[in-house]
This record gives structure tokens, C-alpha cells and sequence, in this order.
């Protein structure tokens, strides 16, 4: 079982380094294949693990080597597949292994095809290191190795600058949790005097509850930067920069789902504080909301994705933070199902739209693309929820989470962003595929994606749509680690109300979807609009204008401080003192240089003064030697013991 | 009437003369050939100098056994004094030479090594070198000093430039000069304590309890004016610069690294039990010696504008960081000064070689003086390799880790702080920051500059015969490498420091 936990955790290493190989070479389709095979070598360690974990409850629990030893700090480089990172590591190696094959046809045309293949199989070992992890230190290697990768691959093509900004924000504005996340990580040192879960996580109740709240509150900044939580949020939709692929695999279905899997690891921490919790739950559903309504009036096929993306984050922290663990680490595996095969899907819509991103701009796209079309579809539904679609059981059991713990304003709010979830994704649904072919104006020839992107995406749609079936057998198995609160609203004629009621009032919002952008009369919008006009319309146009709000508040005094700094401190103080230094340096070398001036004469005097000051210094000392009793008088007499 | 004096010939020990008699024997050999042919191809006495290097390293291998089982070797009266410090520098010296003849074989043609004569006193000179360290006698000190320099002075000069007469000179009249100091100060030993032996020096100064404290001092002064003159310690140094310019490059690399390996050997068995016995004054003055050479010389250093002066000068910054093991004079400093002069070894020779790679024979308008610093300008884009191997060098030399010379750095500044010296610690670690000032100056040089319009893009690959790069590839591995060798090494040189009681 080790070797099988080191071949999974390893593969995509290799698979890395093997691609990077050929990365300054030209397009080689081997670095995309080999990679892809290795990672399918991962997935199937990861499911014999699995398979193990599942029939036997046992963990595998290896200790590859002493990482730190110094004074009292000892970190082994440990690793823990137990029923929580069993579950990550399938979500990672199922998603990753299908993007890859996805990707060899999606980059087919990109003269980077090597380098992406390297990051991107880099990104899936980072993965794993952080699901893996047996310890807050290797939790935190494989969080920044994450937030690297996702940062090149964000700035892949980098000769765009949009990219390159994308790829800076989101390096900087996870920077700024992560400092959040090594505060908590400090503070769980400090306190329990161990890095490791199991130990760190048996100390904690003996802990005072300030701490622990602080602990709490760290930490989860960390989670609220890497999961991409309002107010950190920004960054995720402008991730959308880089390549489809990379969206599906790392901004949908991996690495903002770090921070759900960071509060669900430590749901010891989080039991003991439920204030924290739910402060966590109320900003999940504040930030489902939020997103939901954004993703309402967007017209980038890709961001409104982003959106939905952010919304159902919100969703599993609601879970998180209600002591839920379970359902939000269900809700993360469904999502991370159907939202990746909505990206890839969008990912042949653009291909075969030439990067056009506008679904305005599309319509009609079913005739062309039968395929996507029926995935898409498909996705959608089991994103909106219908029974009986992954999506119905992870995400009404949320609802029903927030039903049977009493915080109903948390589930009117959810309630109401299934709502918006559902017609926003069918308006993009309604806007690509069906009603006229606006495309045909700007002159574009559609195609459908090569078979084998297709049949490389299958496996999710089958997983989207049956996913909720394996219900009680996930409780089953992760509740072995994790708080088993099963959550049935008392009353049966409550349940099958709220049941219905949600999915009817779900497929009324379709519905409305569908009437308003199926039809003919949609057209490509040009700022004339009745609604394009209405405040609220702007308001939600321009993102509530946060980055705006940031630009003018936080950029700029940065940067007008930033320069102050620089001319004032650094330029006057920092750089005038070591040039100083250097030039001292500098002028006592071309002062004394004189000193060797070729001549003999001067070379052999120099010898000579040597020796002299030699012989003087050697006399003085002789003398004092001799005459030391006289001396010590002479001194005593003047006061000097 | 004298007695006849009845010596056995055992107890004269002949063994101990064998690892000085062959380099001799192999220069007479060449002088002999070259009576008999006089117009034989240079490769041939690179051979055979080669040949006999390789039978001395045998012969000290197999000594080096010898002494490993029984302690220290004595032979012919005494004199001979086969300890493991003599060894390990032998060692040093023996193979620091087989690196260095080969790069005779330029393709190149210069004027040296043409003449025979060049690799016969070559011979003559490892040969007094190794009389130097192999003897405790101050009398077999000086013969084999005046042998070794009287035979460096000659090769300097037949670089057969101007530059070469003028350093020979300069070289020489110094050089006298500093033999008048050290007899004088042998004299005032003899007449303190009547021997020449310095253990029988030592041991009549501790019987008498220092009772001649004064005299004493000024031997010492005019020892350590001729020893400053060879390890060229600040103010003694004046003739380092000049000479190294003038003798070429790999000379002056072998000039780096070889005698000051001897001089140091001798330095500690003389300067050591003085400090050891308590002498404050002595303690000071090195201490001064030290810090003073390890500063001014990068102070000097920072401001050359040749890369080989600027290598000189470095040279004489880490012979004054060198220095301070003798200074500590504990078996780890003793140990880490050998380590660190073998690591040293492969580096200056390295870079000293790559100089001597670029050697043109007319010097190019644009450039000041042969090796000026724009002559390396934009390297990386002509030349790659070459450009990547001396920025190696560079970063040992300035001790970036895992490159060679960072752990001799390390090795060192690390006696010092168990020593108790941690402010002699603390200015070896700045001056190690400063010297990394002009090393990575070349390296800018090579990797951020344009190259100089009308440059010569052949001068690397026309000079770099197979033997050269033979060696440059030897001194590349050694410096990489180093991280893998050093414990085993330090283990080594360790045990012999420590069986010599040093």
C-alpha cells in the first residue's frame, strides 16, 4: 500500500519533469501523452487505495523521511490517505487525468504545448502533496506549490497582458491569505507544539478559546484565498485568462476547492469554535449569492462560469461551516464533476467559436455541436439541481442542512441562489446552442471538437450524472473520520414540500431562462437596451464595482506609498548608505592603490617599513616586558590599576 | 685528529630523500636528452616531467603508508623530517604540478616552452619545495627556498616578454631581500638557542622559560618578514601583483598555490609553538597580519581592471584568510587550512587556466591590458561554455555553496568560532562578502554585457588544445564535486594533522 501511496503522490512528478524535458524544444506530442499516462497510473494507485480504505477503514500512513530537525522542531515529510484525502485524491487524479487527454487536443495548435503539459502536471503533484499531507507543513508546500502553478498557467500565454495581470493578481492576492494561513499555521504551532493533524488536533480542547478562535479565524483566511471568498474573490474570474483546460482543472475543480478541504481537515479546530462556524456559513451563503447574482447579467461565457464556480464554493462553506463536513466534501466531489465538464465543454464552444467568448454572439449552436450540446445541457441541469443529477443530492442537502440546524435565513438565501444558479446557467445554455445563429454574422465556421476530447470528457458526465447515487456509501465511508450528523427535516410532509417545492421552483427559473434567450429575437447587445441602462444592470455589470473599489483604494495609495517609500526611504536612506559603504570601500582601494606603483625601489622600501614596524613594536613589547614592575608602579601612581 | 665517524647506512634512512631525488633525477634526465637532441617536440618533456611527477606521487603514497603505521619518519641525521604536514603539502604540491604541466600543450606556441631547460627547472623547483616542507632544519628550509625561487625567478622570465624580464627582477631583488631577513632570523634562533632544528628550538626556549623574551622577538620579526614576503601577507605583498601580471597565467596560478603551500608548512612549525607558548605579542601581530591582508588585498581587489591582477590580488586576500589557521593553531584550523588549499587548488588553477586559454598573442586595441575585464564582455553570447565555467570558478572562489571553495570557507570560519575567535569569524565572513563584489564583477562582465565590436570570437576555441581542456574539465569536476569529496577528505587530512601533533 506505501509504494502504491508514493506511485500515486510521484507519478505526476515524473510526469512533470518528463514534459519539462522537451520544454524549450517544439511541439512534441509525446510530452502530452507521457504525462497523461502517468497521471492515469495515479489514478488507479489512488483507487486501489480506495478500494482499500473503503472495504478495510484502515489508513495508510507513511513517514518518508525526517524533513526538519532542529531543536524542538521535528516535522517528518509524512503522508496520510485516510477516507477524507482518498476522496481529494480521486476528485484530483479523475479530473486531472481526463483535462490532460482533454488538453492534448485542446493545445494541439499552441506552440507551448510542452510547458503546459510540464505546469500542468506540476500543478496535479502540488495537489496531491497538499491532500496528502499528514501535517500542516507539507499542507502549506502543496498550497504554494498550488498557487505557482496556477500562476503560470494562468500567465501561460504571456504575451498577453490581461494574462499576465490575471496571473499577478491572483499570485498577489493569494499571497495576502497565505500570510493569513502561516499566521494560523504559527499560532497551531505555538500553541499545541505539533505540526502534525492527529497530534496538533488532540491537543486543541485543552486550548483556551481565544486561541482557538484565532487559530480559526487564520486559517480560514487562507481558505478564503485560495477559495477565492468575497472580499478575496476577484482574482477568480480574471483567472479566466488562461487556457480553458486550466480553468476546469485548477479554478473549478481542484485548487479553490483547497480551502474547503483545508476547514474540513480541520474540523476538530472548527467543532470547538462554532461562532467561527458560523461566521464561515453566513459568508458562504452571502458569497453564493453574491457571485449568482453577477454571473446573472455577465456576457463572458467563461467568467459566468467563474461565477457559478464561486457561488457553489459559497455553498460548501455554508456546509463547512454548519459542522456539516461530509455534505461539504460531497458537494465538492459532485461540483468538481459537473463544473469541470462545463468548462471543457466551453472549452469547444470557443475552439470552435476561435476564442469567442460572447455567448451573444453564438446561438444555434446545437445543429453543429451535438456533443457539447448534450454535455453542457447535462451539466447545467445537474448544476441547477434536478433529480436526479449529482447536483440534487449534494446541493439540496445542503439546504437541508441549513433547514434542520434552524438558520433559515441561510436557507432562504441558498433557496434563492439555486434559483439564479439555474437561469443563469440555462440563459448560457439557451444563448450558445439554441435560438438563431448570430454567429453567422461575424463570419465564423463552427466545428465540433475532435471525438477524442469528447469521449476523454464522458467519464465526468457519467460521473455528473450519477455521482449522487453513491450517497450513503460516501457517508458510509468518511464518517469514519468525520462528524456522522445525518440531517432529515423531522416532518415528512416538510421534506418532500421543500423537495418539491425547490425543484419546481428550479425549473420555473429554466423555464424563464429558456423563454427569454431561446428565441429568436435575442440580439447581440450594443448598450442600447432598455436594461443594459438600469442601475441595477451596471451595478452587477461592473462586479458591484469591487475592482474598481480596489483600484482607487488599495492599488493606488499602494502605489503613491510604494513611490514614497522608494524615493524617500530607499533611494535616500536604504541605497545612499550602502553606496556609501561601497564607496568608502571603493576609494580606500583607489586611494591606497598608489602604494603599488611599480617601482622596485618603492616595492623594497615598502619591505623595509614592514620589518621596522616589526622590530619597533617588537622592542616596545621587549621592553615593557623587561620593565614591567616599573611600568605597573608608574601606572598605579596615575590611578590606572 | 678527528675521528672517522662511523655512520650505518640505515640509520641514514635514504628512503625519506626518495620523493625529492626523482623529480631531480628526471630534470638531469631532460637536460642529458636534450644535450644529445636538442630539437625534440615540447609534448615529450610533458611527458616525462609528467612520468616523474607521477613516480613522486607514488613513492609519497607509499611513504604516506609508512607513516600512517609508525609516526613521524626521521632520516640522514635527522634532517629529513617526514611528518604528515610534509606529506599533505607534498601531496598538494605534487599534484597541483601534474595539473599545471600539461598546459604547456597550447596550440598555440610560446616561447617557454620551447626550451627544455623550462621543464628541468620546473623539476628542480618541486624538488626544493618538497625539501622545504619535508624538514625541520631552518638550514635544508632555506636551501630548498633558495632553490625553488632561484628556479621560479628563471621560468617567470622565460615568459619572454617584457612585462616577464621586469617581474623576474622585481621578483628576485625581493626575493633576496626576504632569504637576507629569513637568515637573519635563523641566525638569531641558532644564537638564542643552539640549534637549527626547530623542535630542539622549541624545546630549549621552554626549558628556559622565554628567559630571552626581547631576542627572541626579533627573530621572529625577521621570520615573519620573510614569510610575509612568500605568502605575500600585507605589507610584504608589493611584488604579487606585478609578478603575477608579468609571469603567465598559469604560472601565476601555480605561483597561487604551490610555494605559498610550502611556505605555510613552514610558517606553522615555526609560528605555532610560539603561539601556542603563549607570546601575546605574536598572537597580535598575526592576528593584524591577518585581518590587514584578508581587507586591503580586496579592498585592492575591487578597484583592478584586469582580471588577473584582480585574481592576484584575490590570491593574496585568501592566503591572509589562510593565515588565521595558524593564528587558531588548533588541529581543526591546521586541518581545514590543508582543506582548503586543495579545494583552492583546482579553482585557481581552473580559472588562471581559463586565462591562460584566452591568451592572445597581440593585445587587441580596445583592451588596456591582456586580460582586461572588457575582453570579457558578452562572453555567454560568444563563447557559452566558456563564459559558464569561469562564472564557476568565480562563484567558488567568492564560496558560493556547494561549489569547492565555500567549503573551505565554511571548514575555516568554523575553527575560528570553536577556536574562540569569532571576531576574526565575523571579518572572514564580511571579507568573504566583499571579494564577492569583483567575482560576480566578471561574471556581469560575461553574462550582461555586449560583446566588444570587432572582438576575436575564436580566442577560446583556438587555444583550447585537449590537454587544456582536459584540465579545465579536472578543475570544473573538482569544484562541483567538491560537496562529495570533502568529508572523506577532512577525515584524511585530519588523521595526518593530528599523528603530526599540530
Amino acid at each position: 500500500m506505501e509504494l502504491l501511496l508514493y506511485v500515486a503522490l510521484f507519478s505526476p512528478l515524473v510526469g512533470s519533469l518528463f514534459a519539462s524535458l522537451f520544454g524549450a524544444s517544439k511541439k512534441n506530442i509525446i510530452a502530452g501523452i507521457v504525462p497523461s499516462l502517468l497521471l492515469f497510473t495515479s489514478l488507479v494507485a489512488s483507487s486501489i487505495l480506495l478500494a482499500f480504505v473503503l472495504s478495510t477503514g484502515q489508513h495508510v500512513k507513511v513517514e518518508m523521511m525526517t524533513w526538519m530537525a532542529t531543536g524542538d522542531l521535528y516535522i517528518p515529510f509524512g503522508f496520510l490517505v485516510d477516507q477524507v484525502s482518498v476522496t481529494m485524491m480521486m476528485v484530483v487524479t479523475i479530473v486531472s487525468t481526463i483535462v490532460h487527454v482533454y488538453s492534448i487536443g485542446y493545445m494541439d495548435h499552441d506552440k507551448s504545448f510542452n510547458r503546459f503539459f510540464a505546469w500542468l502536471s506540476a500543478f496535479v503533484f502540488s495537489m496531491m502533496v497538499l491532500v496528502m499531507s499528514d501535517n500542516f507543513a507539507g499542507l502549506f508546500i502543496g498550497w504554494e506549490g498550488v498557487g505557482l502553478c496556477s500562476w503560470a498557467l494562468i500567465g501561460f500565454w504571456y504575451h498577453k497582458e490581461s494574462a499576465t495581470w490575471a496571473a499577478n493578481e491572483a499570485f498577489i492576492m493569494n499571497r495576502i491569505a497565505d500570510l493569513g494561513m502561516l499566521i494560523g499555521i504559527f499560532l497551531v504551532y505555538w500553541n499545541t507544539g505539533a505540526l502534525q493533524y492527529a497530534e496538533a488536533f488532540a491537543a486543541m480542547p485543552g486550548l483556551e478559546h481565544a486561541t482557538l478562535v484565532w487559530m480559526g479565524i487564520f486559517l480560514f483566511i487562507g481558505a478564503m484565498g485560495k477559495s477565492a471568498q468575497f472580499p478575496l474573490h476577484t482574482w477568480l474570474a480574471d483567472a479566466m485568462e488562461g487556457p480553458t483546460p486550466v480553468s476546469a482543472l485548477i479554478h473549478a475543480a481542484t485548487m479553490v476547492t483547497a480551502g474547503v478541504y483545508l476547514v474540513v481537515r480541520a474540523n476538530p479546530l472548527y467543532d470547538l469554535i462554532p461562532s467561527v462556524g458560523i461566521f464561515i456559513a453566513s459568508l458562504g451563503a452571502f458569497v453564493a449569492l453574491f457571485a449568482a447574482s453577477m454571473a446573472l447579467v455577465n456576457r463572458d461565457m467563461k467568467r459566468i462560469i467563474a461565477y457559478s464556480t464561486l457561488s457553489q464554493l459559497g455553498y460548501m462553506f455554508v456546509a463547512a461551516g454548519l459542522g456539516a463536513y461530509w455534505v461539504a466534501l460531497f458537494h465538492l466531489m459532485a461540483h468538481a464533476f459537473f463544473k469541470a465538464l462545463l468548462f471543457l465543454g466551453a472549452g469547444n464552444v470557443m475552439h470552435a467559436m476561435h476564442d469567442e467568448l460572447d455567448p451573444f454572439k453564438m446561438g444555434g449552436l446545437k445543429k453543429v455541436m451535438k456533443g457539447t450540446f448534450i454535455m453542457m445541457t447535462l451539466a447545467s441541469v445537474a448544476l441547477a439541481g434536478i433529480f436526479p443529477f449529482a447536483g440534487f443530492f449534494s446541493k439540496d442537502l445542503i439546504l437541508e442542512v441549513g433547514f434542520v440546524e434552524h438558520h433559515y435565513i441561510i436557507y432562504s438565501v441558498l433557496l434563492f441562489t439555486a434559483g439564479l444558479t439555474a437561469f443563469y446557467s440555462f440563459r448560457l445554455v439557451a444563448l450558445i446552442f439554441h435560438g438563431e445563429e448570430r454567429y453567422k454574422i461575424f463570419g465564423v465556421h463552427p466545428h465540433e471538437a475532435y471525438k477524442f476530447m469528447l469521449i476523454a470528457m464522458s467519464p465526468l458526465l457519467l460521473l455528473a450524472v450519477t455521482a449522487g447515487a453513491l450517497k450513503m456509501t460516501y457517508f458510509e465511508m468518511v464518517t469514519a473520520v468525520l462528524p456522522a450528523t445525518e440531517y432529515h427535516v423531522h416532518s415528512a410532509a416538510t421534506y418532500w414540500i421543500m423537495t418539491i417545492g425547490t425543484q419546481l421552483f428550479v425549473i420555473a427559473a429554466i423555464a424563464f431562462a429558456y423563454k427569454k434567450y431561446a428565441n429568436s429575437s435575442v440580439k447581440v447587445p450594443d448598450g442600447t437596451s432598455a436594461i443594459e441602462n438600469r442601475l441595477c444592470y451596471k451595478v452587477l455589470w461592473n462586479q458591484y464595482y469591487i475592482p474598481y473599489f480596489y483600484e482607487e483604494y488599495f492599488v493606488k495609495p499602494y502605489r503613491e506609498l510604494s513611490s514614497v517609500f522608494w524615493r524617500y526611504v530607499d533611494m535616500k536612506v536604504v541605497d545612499a548608505t550602502v553606496d556609501g559603504i561601497a564607496n568608502i570601500l571603493y576609494t580606500t582601494g583607489e586611494k591606497t592603490r598608489v602604494m603599488q606603483n611599480g617601482n622596485l625601489s618603492t616595492m623594497l622600501r615598502w619591505m623595509v617599513v614592514g620589518l621596522v614596524v616589526l622590530l619597533s613594536l617588537a622592542v616596545v613589547f621587549g621592553l615593557a616586558v623587561r620593565h614591567s614592575d616599573e611600568i605597573s608602579l608608574f601606572l598605579s601612581g596615575l590611578g590606572v590599576k | 685528529m678527528l675521528e672517522p665517524v662511523n655512520v650505518t647506512l640505515e640509520s641514514l634512512n635514504l628512503m625519506t630523500l626518495t620523493p625529492m631525488l626523482i623529480p631531480i633525477i628526471g630534470a638531469l634526465l631532460i637536460l642529458v636528452i636534450d644535450l644529445f637532441k636538442s630539437d625534440l617536440h615540447k609534448s615529450l618533456y610533458v611527458m616525462l616531467s609528467i612520468l616523474f611527477l607521477f613516480m613522486d606521487f607514488a613513492v609519497l603514497a607509499n611513504t604516506s603508508g609508512v607513516v600512517a603505521q609508525n609516526g613521524t619518519l626521521m632520516g640522514v641525521f635527522n634532517v629529513m623530517h617526514i611528518d604528515g604536514l610534509a606529506l599533505l603539502s607534498q601531496f598538494i604540491i605534487v599534484i597541483a604540478s601534474m595539473l599545471f604541466i600539461p598546459l604547456a600543450l597550447t596550440s598555440n606556441s610560446f616561447h617557454e616552452f620551447s626550451y627544455p631547460e623550462f621543464f628541468a627547472l620546473f623539476l628542480f623547483m618541486i624538488s626544493g619545495f618538497q625539501f622545504m616542507v619535508a624538514t625541520d632544519n631552518l638550514i635544508l628550509v632555506f636551501v630548498g627556498l633558495e632553490t625553488s625561487s632561484l628556479a621560479l625567478y628563471t621560468l617567470i622570465a622565460m615568459h619572454n616578454r617584457d612585462k616577464s624580464f621586469e617581474a623576474a627582477v622585481k621578483y628576485f631583488t625581493m626575493g633576496a631581500l626576504a632569504a637576507g631577513f629569513y637568515s637573519f632570523g635563523a641566525m638569531i634562533f641558532y644564537a638564542l638557542t643552539g640549534s637549527v632544528e626547530i623542535n630542539q628550538i622549541a624545546a630549549v626556549l621552554s626549558a628556559n622559560g622565554y628567559a630571552d623574551i626581547a631576542y627572541l622577538l626579533v627573530g621572529v620579526v625577521f621570520m615573519l618578514a620573510a614569510f610575509g614576503f612568500k605568502l605575500s601577507l600585507v605589507p610584504f605583498h608589493t611584488w604579487a601583483p606585478d609578478v603575477y601580471e608579468g609571469a603567465s597565467a598559469p604560472m601565476a596560478g601555480f605561483m597561487s598555490i604551490v610555494p605559498k603551500i610550502a611556505a605555510f608548512v613552514v610558517a606553522m612549525r615555526i609560528f605555532e609553538f610560539l603561539v601556542h607558548s603563549g607570546i601575546v605579542w605574536l598572537e597580535v601581530i598575526l592576528y593584524i597580519f591577518v585581518v590587514v591582508t584578508m581587507t586591503a588585498a580586496n579592498i585592492w581587489a575591487l578597484v583592478q581592471n584586469d582580471v588577473k591582477r584582480m585574481l592576484a590580488y584575490s590570491s593574496i586576500s585568501h592566503a591572509g584568510f589562510v593565515m588565521a589557521a595558524i593564528l587558531i593553531g588548533t588541529t581543526q584550523a591546521n586541518s581545514a587550512l590543508f582543506l582548503y588549499w586543495v579545494l583552492f587548488t583546482f579553482t585557481n588553477l581552473g580559472s588562471f587556466s581559463m586565462l591562460w586559454i584566452s591568451r592572445q598573442k597581440h593585445i587587441p586595441i580596445y583592451q588596456a591590458s591582456d586580460h582586461s575585464y572588457n575582453k570579457f564582455a558578452g562572453l555567454i553570447k560568444t563563447a557559452p561554455v566558456a563564459a559558464t565555467i569561469m562564472a564557476l570558478f568565480m562563484l567558488s572562489l567568492a564560496g558560493i555553496p556547494p561549489f569547492a571553495l565555500f567549503w573551505g570557507k565554511f571548514y575555516m570560519i568554523a575553527s575560528a568560532v570553536t577556536g574562540g575567535y569569532t571576531i576574526l569569524a565575523l571579518i572572514m565572513a564580511l571579507n568573504s562578502a566583499i571579494a564577492g563584489y569583483y567575482y560576480l564583477k566578471l561574471i556581469v562582465y560575461m553574462f550582461m554585457k555586449e560583446p566588444v565590436q570587432g572582438a576575436d570570437l575564436y580566442v577560446f576555441t583556438n587555444n583550447a588544445s585537449l590537454s587544456l581542456r582536459t584540465i579545465v574539465g579536472v578543475a570544473v569536476m573538482g569544484t562541483i564535486f567538491a560537496f562529495v569529496a570533502v568529508n572523506p577528505l577532512l577525515e584524511f587530512i585530519t588523521a595526518f594533522v593530528y599523528n603530526s601533533g599540530y
